[in-house]
């Protein structure tokens, strides 16, 4: 489904990516931890098409499309779907609006009817009762005034509503408490399926208790230094990363 | 060479204007020995009052055409005027002249709309200092005008309409007045409507001139959307008495110039002004705001917020002041001044001043000018808008704040209407908020 290829990454004249590389099939799910400013969210901001990060060698395939070649919302309609570490407030958009008006121009890029208003809030009832959120959240402007649980769990939110081919998850665990993550991460594995894959950036092992990994990648300095199953995360959890990195130089 | 000019045509239409001539010619004198402001002055820096006031504007015949009416009648009664039935009142002033027909004058109840005698001053500044050279303008070549009254303890339910309107007619200068004057404890929500019949090249010049007595709320929330050839200057002086508020909203859209000067003053303990304004400055649009607080009593408050945009040589001027003077203690003083420019060529001015002379004052002031935020952009489009959608929506949500705040319906539902209608991606903005 995804296969990225020698990627190197410069964010303001900076090499942040050096060379990396990563296959996702479809139905995977791939976990990407390391040390701080390896490069992990880097890797995600990049894939979505923010375009102040400067791709200066290799590929991202997705599907077969070149995804370097493509703005921002082709990715999105894609199916690329990224879940923000600090989502955005939006002041004077609610996020009703902003889902029905995202999932219609996906779909009007794709081809595919429009929701109307009526189909939209039957499919979001039930997507707010998985992530236990109150309907009023509807009207209230997109993450503005939220809590950090709140902002969160609005991403995987709008993630079940726009049902991305490849979701990537920036640190989507990080600032919320044990109920809240086992919130999102029973959203995220609502959404898991044969032909879905995902890519979740995570300092914590705790996340990956819950949404089980195929594979997990080590990323320090730029690259993927080491990969491996489950059991690896379980391993960084307890001995840290420096002993992977001596490993890798 | 501006007094000459100013001169012979206050000769000229000496036969059209109402009223004893006297008044008319001292005001005309004051502010030729004052002299028109210039761009040397703070207050006009970037709008020069010259060209208007030496534009061949020409005061308007004393009786209308009857296609005239028409039109106006026609512009009244389309489905999405701001015109309610209910409303408790109904003025309507079109090139300056009081159309009795069209208007809903009396009132009852508490309320009354009179016509008011050309002579009688508007535009006052009831703290001392000079007269407006806007109401001196006004006094001279003033047609009609208006005063709207309360009684006492009187709560006016449902707003009273004022439509100042252009006709379309050749070239015309035309300066209503309104005075406003709210009994102790008395409520009254007014809405302005400045709009034209019929493109109209021509410069509207409207004094406003407010006196709350205690405990009085007053809200008066305009929206002006002339066409590209209309000038429009307004002026409003308060006077907010104790623990009195005072409400004044402004949604600037069109007009080929857009002043609006504010001079408020809270004059007596607890007296309260809000004040704010939404403008769209599109390509060779000029929209400046000239805002005036004046806390002269102790625990006074005001609030002054502005949003502006401005497209392609658009330019949008916003100048706020706020005087505390001596024995205004305990005041709390906020000013805000935030824009956006939706182009490299569009030019926002914004000057926030704060002048203290008490002690023990809570002031705050801020002014921002900016471009759309790439982290939203990036955020919108990470879902799936494409570009242009997405800097209409933040554009619209950022007028959007403001523009909340406007009342009635009728009036916030058009406003919001017609600046999603000016972006080039209109949001569906029923659904925004």
């Amino acid at each position: 489904m995804l296969r990225i290829e020698n990627l190197h990454v410069e964010v303001e004249s900076k090499p942040i990516l050096k060379g990396l590389d990563l296959e996702v099939r479809a139905g995977e799910v791939h976990a990407i931890m390391g040390p701080n400013g390896s490069g992990k969210s880097t890797l995600t901001q990049v894939l979505a098409g923010r375009e102040d990060y400067v791709v200066t060698a290799g590929s991202a395939v997705l599907d077969g499309k070149d995804l370097f070649a493509m703005s921002p919302e082709e990715r999105a309609a894609a199916g690329i779907f990224l879940a923000f570490q600090y989502p955005i407030e939006i002041p004077g958009v609610n996020n009703a609006y902003l889902l029905k008006a995202a999932m219609n121009a996906q779909r009007r890029a794709r081809g595919e009817p429009e929701v109307d208003a009526f189909e939209f809030m039957k499919l979001i009832g039930a997507k707010l009762e998985t992530m236990q959120m109150s309907r009023d959240f509807l009207h209230r402007s997109v993450n503005e005034g939220f809590s950090g649980g709140e902002k969160k769990r609005n991403e995987i939110l709008q993630m079940l509503m726009l049902e991305p081919r490849l979701a990537l998850l920036d640190e989507t665990d990080s600032g919320l408490d044990v109920d809240a993550l086992k919130v999102v991460a029973n959203g995220i594995n609502s959404l898991r399926s044969p032909d879905r894959s995902m890519v979740l950036v995570t300092h914590y092992e705790r996340l990956l208790e819950l949404v089980v990994p195929d594979y997990v990648h080590v990323l320090a300095n730029g690259r993927i230094v080491k990969s491996g199953g489950h059991a690896l995360a379980r391993e960084l959890d307890e001995r840290g990363y420096d002993w992977v990195q001596a490993e890798a130089s | 060479m501006s007094a000459d000019v100013l001169i012979r045509r206050f000769e000229r239409a000496r036969e059209r204007l109402p009223g004893p001539f006297d008044a008319r010619r001292r005001a005309l004198d004051d502010l030729l020995a004052a002299g028109l402001p210039s761009r040397r002055d703070e207050a006009w820096r970037y709008m020069d009052l010259k060209p208007i006031v030496e534009g061949d504007f020409d005061v308007p015949p004393r009786e209308p055409s009857a296609g005239v009416r028409e039109r106006v009648r026609a512009l009244l009664d389309d489905a999405a005027s701001i015109g309610a039935e209910d409303a408790s009142g109904r003025i309507v002033l079109v090139d300056g002249l009081l159309d009795e027909e069209l208007s809903r004058l009396g009132g009852g109840s508490g309320l009354e709309i009179v016509r008011i005698p050309p002579e009688q001053p508007v535009g006052t500044r009831r703290g001392g200092g000079p007269v407006h050279p806007l109401a001196m303008l006004n006094r001279a070549f003033a047609s009609d005008g208006v005063a709207i009254r309360t009684g006492s303890g009187v709560e006016v339910a449902q707003p009273v309409e004022l439509f100042l309107i252009a006709s379309g007619g050749a070239r015309i200068a035309q300066h209503p007045r309104v005075a406003i004057e709210l009994g102790p404890n008395s409520r009254l929500d007014i809405v302005v409507h400045c709009v034209d019949a019929a493109p109209a090249e021509g410069w509207l010049n409207v004094a406003v001139d407010v006196t709350q007595a205690e405990g009085s709320k007053l809200a008066i929330h305009r929206l002006q959307e002339h066409g590209a050839g209309l000038h429009h200057t307004s002026l409003l002086t308060a006077d907010v008495g104790c623990n009195a508020t005072l409400t004044a909203a402004y949604v600037d859209l069109g007009a080929r110039v857009a002043r609006n000067d504010v001079d408020v003053r809270l004059a007596e303990p607890g007296a309260r002004a809000e004040i704010f304004g939404v403008f769209v400055a599109a390509p060779g649009r000029h929209v400046d705001d000239e805002i005036h607080v004046e806390h002269a009593a102790r625990e006074t408050s005001s609030d002054t917020a502005f949003r502006g945009i401005a497209d392609r040589t658009g330019r949008g001027v916003f100048r706020g002041k706020i005087l505390v003077q001596p024995d205004a203690q305990k005041i709390d003083a906020r000013q805000k001044s935030d824009n956006l420019l939706l182009a490299d060529q569009a030019e926002i001015d914004t000057r926030p001043e704060l002048e203290i002379y008490a002690d023990d004052v809570k002031c705050s002031h801020g002014a921002t000018v900016g471009e759309i935020d790439p982290e939203q952009m990036f955020y919108l489009r990470s879902r799936g808008l494409d570009e242009q959608s997405a800097r209409a929506l933040l554009t619209f949500a950022f007028a959007n704040r403001l523009l909340q705040q406007l009342a009635p319906e009728r009036l916030r539902e058009r406003a919001t209407r017609l600046v999603a209608g000016q972006l080039p991606a209109p949001p569906a903005w029923e659904e925004v908020e």
